[in-house]
């Protein structure tokens, strides 16, 4: 029996995960201006949906993730020279007042064409992705591979850019995510159609019946047909995603190419770090220990980190790790 | 079976593990376990039990104990203290079923749901030797006769000495009272002593320490039983998680009545002065996620908090001590929100 267990139930992953794809949203906005022309955009989104499954096989699958977008606007403008007539005015000998002719401009705001294309109802995405959780002793004493290490180089680069630590003169587990297959639908054909159909069948019921039960009943059958609509267009991606999933490879030049960049990372990049030993009292600078009163800087406690495993079963995640002696 | 059928997060530490940290900080932070006079750190060797450090505190020159003042010899006319030690040589836990701490009798067995402590403490007191006493005992009796504190009352007897007092000027004149034995005993500044283990010089401090050739040594093993249990606290209206201790045993104490009232003694103490003080509110065990998520910058709409599984509506027990080990089951509650 291990010193340390540490169990999350698969209901536990289900309640955080539904309550973190209720909150996570996001917003932004930008122009740009080069004279001429300018472009912007303002996009406004949010999660929807999916689901989160452990299985029997060390593995989680997050199912069917929607990205939604409240806004997707790309406006583009254009700024054309002003042209101006008319002005200017005519010196008149005295006691005749100068004469001033009106000027007419065009194009005088900036930009004079502007066009703002909203996407959102015509714009979904859903993503599903599975993977499992590893961890590896990190053992400072060990020279690097011999050779070219692909894996070194991506730690640089990220180091570089201050994007992560660099692996310290100290111990380590590492905490991996080795991702599996990944299913990105960039346009989720099923609920674009779906949405379409909703929102158009449903303005009509509430312009035609104001209020009342008939109207919730309308608009009750209507978000039936449009799920099933969406149920049923979505069968392709389904059969996709099982294939995917039966075969442990991503279809699609998509889904394969970011399950190649996530597995590279995955496999290199440790998501979480324990240090071995593990600190549990940091040095100390007391007076306490003399009589004389004079100051004794104690060493910090560690306990040294045995056996850490992360398991995954279709109930639960365990993590479990012994204390060295 | 899973960790998590009665709960949604389980937590569990190990009897072992909890002994193994037990025995790192022991190692890491002697210190903690280990009390004596100044004079071991020249005669580590005398300790009861060697003190055991980790190569870390060694490298880094931390001490290995905590410097305590000599123990006072009462009705001395000046402060003389003969050394001594105190040592915590094991501390043990043992959670239900019993394997690892042997009970003794008096506690019986291992209850369900309750866990046993062990502990050894060992200490070591000097036994001035007789000779020494004897060469003291004449300055001694002049301090008496000059601080006017015998047993008969006043004596006008004069001395023609000068008067003394304590302090260091008192030693100086003790020590040309009683001559050059005495001379090496009371130095002015600091107290000199010369003895079969060689010539040793403690910083004075007002207190004379006898000279230690040997401490003689013994050890106590305590044992306690103990279980938590929830309650109420009057005057609050939230449970209470509290450590109740069932028994208390030191072996081999005797005779039995001292052991027997040295035992209520220190169960009186651990009831009502120690273990009132680390009851905990529920209050303090529920983890408000909310507020660590948007101290990470991520505003939820829902209440999102870890709290105790209800004792018995979820499980029986909780913490539950049982399979050797403590455990704890945790339930996750969000609320609000749409």
């Amino acid at each position: 029996m291990a010193d340390m267990t540490l169990a999350i139930s698969e209901a536990t992953f289900q309640k955080s995960f539904d309550t973190m794809i209720k909150n996570i949203r996001w917003e932004a906005q930008d122009s740009t201006d080069w004279g001429a022309f300018s472009a912007g955009y303002h996009v406004k989104g949010h999660l929807q949906g999916g689901s989160i499954d452990l299985r029997a096989d060390n593995t989680l699958r997050v199912d069917e993730v929607d990205i939604r977008w409240d806004m997707l606007e790309f406006t583009l403008g254009l700024d054309i020279p002003k042209i101006c007539v008319g002005g200017g005015c005519i010196d008149l000998p005295w006691p005749l007042p100068d004469l001033c002719l009106p000027e007419f401009c065009l194009f005088k705001a900036d930009p004079d064409v502007s066009i703002t294309v909203d996407l959102s109802p015509f714009v979904a995405q859903e993503v599903s992705f599975e993977g499992g959780i590893a961890t590896r002793y990190y053992d400072a004493s060990q020279p690097p591979p011999a050779g070219f290490d692909p894996c070194a180089l991506l730690r640089d680069v990220l180091v570089n850019n201050s994007i992560i630590d660099p692996f310290p003169a100290n111990n380590q587990w590492h905490v991996y995510i080795i991702p599996g297959t990944v299913d990105i639908d960039l346009f989720d054909f099923a609920d674009i159609v779906g949405d379409l159909i909703e929102n158009a069948l449903t303005a009509a019921v509430t312009a035609l019946i104001p209020g009342g039960w008939v109207r919730d009943l309308l608009l009750a059958i209507i978000g039936s047909v449009a799920d099933l609509i969406r149920w049923v267009l979505d069968i392709p991606d389904e059969i996709d995603e099982w294939l995917s999933d039966l075969f442990n490879v991503s279809f699609g030049l998509l889904d394969l190419l970011v399950q190649v960049v996530l597995t590279f990372f995955g496999v290199c990049v440790p998501v979480y770090r324990i240090d071995d030993p593990f600190p549990v009292m940091d040095a100390k600078t007391t007076t306490a220990l003399r009589l004389d009163q004079a100051p004794v800087t104690l060493v910090p406690v560690a306990l040294p980190v045995r056996n850490l495993n992360v398991a995954i079963t279709d109930l639960e995640l365990v993590l479990q790790a012994d204390i060295g002696a | 079976m899973p960790f998590t059928d009665h709960s949604d997060i389980y937590a569990a530490v190990h009897e072992k593990g909890i002994n193994t940290v037990v025995r790192h900080l022991m190692r890491q932070r002697p210190s903690l376990f280990n009390y004596a006079t100044p004079f071991f750190h020249q005669y580590p060797k005398l300790f009861c039990n060697p003190i055991e450090a980790a190569p870390t505190v060694l490298q880094a020159g931390n001490p290995l104990f905590t410097e305590v003042e000599p123990l006072p010899i009462y009705g001395a006319p000046i402060p003389i203290g003969v050394n001594f030690c105190l040592q915590l040589t094991d501390a043990e836990i043992d959670f239900h079923p019993g394997n690892i701490v042997r009970l003794p009798a008096e506690l019986g067995k291992l209850a369900s749901q309750h866990l046993a402590i062990r502990l050894k403490a060992c200490v070591g007191l000097d036994c001035p030797p007789t000779e020494w006493i004897e060469r003291m005992l004449p300055a001694i009796e002049r301090l008496l006769v000059e601080q006017q504190k015998l047993a008969i009352g006043e004596v006008k007897e004069q001395t023609g000495s000068p008067r003394l007092s304590t302090g260091a000027v008192s030693d100086r004149g003790a020590a040309e009272l009683a001559g050059p034995e005495a001379r090496e005993l009371f130095n002015s500044r600091s107290i000199v002593i010369r003895d079969d283990l060689g010539k040793l010089s403690v910083p004075a401090r007002g207190i004379v320490v006898l000279p230690t050739r040997e401490l003689t040594c013994f050890c106590l093993e305590l044992f306690a039983v103990a279980h938590f249990e929830w309650g109420s606290v009057p005057g609050s209206t939230q449970p209470w998680l509290k450590t109740r201790l069932d028994g208390l045993e030191i072996v081999d104490l005797a005779p039995t009545p001292m052991e027997n009232a040295i035992e209520c003694y220190l169960s009186t103490v651990l009831r009502l002065g120690i273990l009132p003080q680390v009851i905990v509110p529920m209050e303090k065990l529920i983890f408000d996620v909310t507020s660590v998520l948007e101290e990470q910058g991520l505003s939820v709409s829902q209440s999102i908090t870890l709290q105790p599984a209800e004792v018995p509506a979820d499980v029986p027990d909780n913490p539950a001590i049982e399979q050797d080990e403590l455990r704890a089951f945790v339930r996750l509650k969000i609320t609000g929100g749409s």
